[in-house]
């Protein structure tokens, strides 16, 4: 029997997501035996398999149009679509930028900012793809499965990831679910 | 009672109570935000929607009445299905970004409800529009992104307190809590007792000084008295690792069912005055930090020769913020062992002597409880100003005023409820005698009176034109008062010390006749209700310590002054005094004046008893442990006595029945 197939992106996040999944420490082997491990944003390989994979798992918020585009392709190449974390669930801290205007956060973080010695830029290399207004996952794609939290606890990514694994639905209740 | 069933149990409850209180009573949770145990149900959250047989909608168990056969069911998939949808909208309307929210965590109840329905996220996005936050008062700030709208606060404010300073202005999406016509709270007539934010179950109403300092999982609570007054509010302390982060009022609190006012609730944690860590003796003019040996010594090598010298040995004072247990050594050590006659309080027994005497002479209590206040038609407020000092007590009033009873408030000077009052009386000063008198002889006149009037009265003499004349108050209006209580079913009054603060008991027991005779005072039951002073004024004047204070001479002046603020007068009377030294928490004019200063415990670092104005005897605990050097009130004064080779006992409460109470002990 084949092992269900898995991969990870980020959108805009701190990445503090992906930690907590590192976090469940040598429970990864229990993982790795479950799963195939295909592409994270930590490993060599980047991208979900052309093919498709079982389970995709996005952390961040939908912040840029780059962001939208990862989050389009995760969607189309997976049967599960899981928003891991508080950002990819909610929108997150970075949801504060929603109330200002964009050319204000951009120029407060890139020109005005204390750190910034006086000849501050506001990037604009089309790599970097357009900023948007900060959108939950769920905004831009439909979601199958919800992990709050901030990070989500190590335990609470463990148990969601052998339920999927395993061809269930996890299901978040009492002390599993926090928001952040 | 009622039978109904609830989800399958048939149950046997009390008519009149509603659905939810019904399931609470069989131990069968329903979730609700608007809904507050102390709160007038409002039904505006819809999250507590229950299925009820026979009825078309899903119906909200707070507000709905239980009646016979009531077949409900609180967990069905349409109640859940509803409750899942009610959040969502609640989220949707503002920002609900809990990750930096205080009371994130398990101290919001709207976040605690969604977790009780598993909601992993919300289904419809949030609004995105920012709702201002007004910061402006001094105590606590109104975030209303994180208002639900529950209304909470609004019935508070005006049921609980009767102070309506919230309201809520505009409809739908653009409704907002607002205080009086939508000025900032810190410019509004808001008190500041708090209760609004002990009641917001959201992160919308924080107090300053305990946001980001512990959540609920992370403090104690304890239980205690509060002894900013002698109304004694019960509160809980909320503690983290030795610092005091907020008092609450004690929703189980017999005296104040959970109120309290600014300065029980807030003053304490804005304490700023200089603490004093160690003993302290004056050496070539100036106080040096000393040993507790060495500043027991002194005081002891000075207060020995003076033993039993009457008239110029030692004076003592003692602040009636101490516990009935440090009082009553205090009155033991100073009064009985070293023989003093000029030991009394930092009250001098102002609010307690003269009603104190009155009550000897009767052989009987002559006051009544404050619960009176809860079901009156009537209330009389004299020479006491319930919107400055026993607030808590002006709450019950003003809270009353909506239930149509009649206020009169007779006071020479500006009274903070005379703008709520029918009739506010303003009597020159010194003529409260003659107001009573003028009062008195209108309820006879027109032939109100419940009984004779006593023959001290000279009614021919004592008109309603005379104290007319005498006050200054219009004819029309003493009939009218005349008229008002002696026609209402269960009249109170409640005084203060206005009218008996020149000492004369004249004033009080024309007041205690007119109660007399208007039912409101028998041999039975009063309701006739003093405010007393402070935390222990009561206790005080029990163990005698109600004499003027005076040094004439005295050799030694000992002041046993626990965290209390000396007045002017007090540190005036001081001049020239040979010797003096000092218990006391704090550094103050006293203390610079000293030769000996001692330190002890703050109001929240000692254990003891503190009886109320209306009798009661409670406990406060501690809630803080104190700075290493520092010794509790009861400690130092047996240390001062174990230094004279003097052993005190410790039967304060069996001293506490040596006089005839004003009002009856309760325990
Ligand atoms: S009020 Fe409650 S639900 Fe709203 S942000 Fe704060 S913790 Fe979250
Ligand atoms: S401020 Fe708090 S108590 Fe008042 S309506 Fe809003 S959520 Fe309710
Ligand atoms: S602090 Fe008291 S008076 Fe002020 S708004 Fe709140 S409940 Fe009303
Ligand atoms: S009324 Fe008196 S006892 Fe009650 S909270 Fe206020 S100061 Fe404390
Ligand atoms: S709790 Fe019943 S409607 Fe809000």
């Amino acid at each position: 029997m084949t092992k269900p197939k898995i991969a990870t992106d980020w959108l805009a996040g701190c990445s503090g997501c992906h930690m907590s999944l590192l976090d469940i420490d040598e429970r990864i082997v229990q993982l790795a035996e479950l799963a195939d491990i295909r592409a994270t944003p930590v490993t060599d390989l980047k991208e979900p398999d052309e093919s498709g994979v079982d389970v995709g798992i996005l952390e961040g918020a939908v912040n840029l149009t780059t962001n939208e585009e990862v989050a389009h392709r995760m969607r189309r190449r997976c049967k599960i679509l899981v928003a891991l974390g508080d950002c990819a669930v909610f929108g997150g801290v970075l949801t504060m930028r929603n109330f200002h205007k964009l050319e204000d956060a951009l120029r407060r973080a890139y020109v005005e900012a204390e750190s910034v010695d006086g000849d501050g830029k506001i990037p604009s290399s089309p790599e970097l793809g357009r900023p948007t207004r900060v959108r939950a996952l769920d905004e831009v794609v439909d979601v199958d499965v919800y992990i709050p939290g901030c990070p989500p606890d190590p335990d609470v990514i463990f148990y969601a990831l052998s339920e999927l694994l395993q061809g269930r639905i996890p299901e978040l209740k009492d002390e599993k679910l926090h928001w952040h | 009672m009622v039978s109904l069933t609830i989800d399958g149990r048939q149950l046997e409850v009390p008519e009149g109570i509603t659905v939810l209180e019904a399931a609470k009573l069989a131990g069968i949770e329903i979730p609700t935000l608007c809904y507050h145990p102390r709160l007038t149900p409002y039904g505006g959250c819809r999250l507590c929607v229950v299925e009820v047989e026979r009825m078309r909608t899903l119906q909200p168990s707070c507000t709905l009445p239980v009646s016979n056969g009531m077949v409900v069911y609180t967990n069905t998939p349409k109640v859940r299905e509803a409750r899942k949808f009610i959040l969502t909208l609640l989220f949707s309307e503002r920002n609900h970004y809990c990750m930096y929210c205080q009371m994130s965590g398990g101290d919001c109840e709207l976040q605690n409800a969604a977790y009780g329905e598993g909601m992993t996220h919300w289904p419809l996005p949030p609004n995105w529009n920012p709702y201002p936050i007004d910061a402006s008062h001094k105590y606590f700030v109104l975030d209303h992104n994180r208002c639900i709208i529950c209304r909470r606060c609004v019935r508070a404010c005006g049921e609980l307190v009767g102070n309506f300073t919230l309201g809520v202005r505009e409809r739908g999406a653009d409704v907002m809590i607002m205080a009086d016509l939508d000025v900032p709270l810190g410019e509004s007539t808001c008190i500041s007792c708090g209760t609004c934010v002990q009641v917001c179950p959201t992160g919308a109403l924080i107090d300053r000084m305990s946001a980001y300092r512990g959540r609920e999982k992370d403090v104690q609570r304890i239980k205690s008295t509060c002894v900013g007054c002698s109304v004694g509010c019960g509160i809980e302390l909320i503690v983290r690792d030795n610092h005091l982060l907020r008092i609450e009022g004690d929703w189980d609190a017999p005296v104040n069912g959970g109120l309290l006012c600014e300065l029980g609730r807030f003053r304490p944690l804005y304490e700023d005055r200089e603490r004093i860590v160690t003993p302290l003796v004056r050496m070539n003019g100036r106080l040096k930090a000393a040993t507790w040996e060495e500043a027991l010594h002194r005081i002891a090598a000075q207060l020995k020769p003076l033993v039993g010298r009457n008239g110029d040995g030692i004076a003592a004072l003692a602040s009636t913020r101490l516990p009935a247990e440090a009082l009553y050594l205090f009155k033991q050590l100073f009064a009985e062992k070293l023989g003093s006659e000029m030991v009394t309080s930092i009250e001098e027994g102002l609010p307690t002597a003269v009603p104190g005497a009155i009550a000897q002479a009767a052989g009987r209590p002559l006051e009544g409880g404050l619960e009176a206040l809860q079901s009156t038609d009537c209330v009389v407020v004299i020479g006491a100003d319930l919107t400055e000092n026993h607030q808590v007590a002006g709450f019950f009033v003003k809270r009353a005023l909506p239930n149509g009873i009649r206020l009169i408030v007779i006071d020479p000077h500006e009274n903070g409820l005379q703008r709520l009052a029918h009739y506010a009386l303003r009597p020159k000063k010194g003529t409260d005698l003659e107001l009573l008198l003028g009062i008195l002889a209108g309820v006879i006149r027109l032939g109100l009176a419940k009984g004779e009037v006593s023959s001290a009265y000279d009614l021919d003499r004592h008109t309603p034109e005379a104290a007319s004349q005498i006050t200054g108050v219009p004819i029309d209006q003493i009939l009218a008062v005349s008229q008002t209580i002696a026609t209402a079913q269960k009249p109170v009054f409640v005084y203060g010390k206005g009218i008996i603060g020149d000492g004369s008991p004249q004033a009080l027991k024309a007041l205690l006749e007119l109660a007399r005779l208007v039912g409101a005072l028998d041999e039975e039951r009063s309701t006739v209700v003093s405010t007393k002073g402070q935390a222990n004024s009561l206790a005080a004047y029990l163990y005698g310590l109600d004499r003027t204070f005076e040094v004439n001479g005295h050799q030694a002046v000992y002041l046993a002054l626990g965290d209390d603020t000396p007045s002017q007068r007090l540190i005036q009377r001081l001049q020239g005094a040979p010797f003096i030294a000092v218990q006391a928490s704090y550094v103050s004019p006293v203390t610079a004046m000293a030769d000996v200063v001692l330190p002890v415990t703050t109001w929240v670092e000692q254990e003891g008893h503190y009886l109320n104005l209306d009798g009661r005897l409670q406990k406060a605990r501690r809630g803080l442990q104190p700075p290493a050097e520092v010794r509790s009130n009861v400690e130092v004064l047996e240390a001062i006595a174990a230094n004279l080779e003097m052993t005190l006992n410790c039967s304060w409460k069996e001293a506490l029945r040596a006089r005839v109470p004003i009002v009856a002990i309760r325990e």
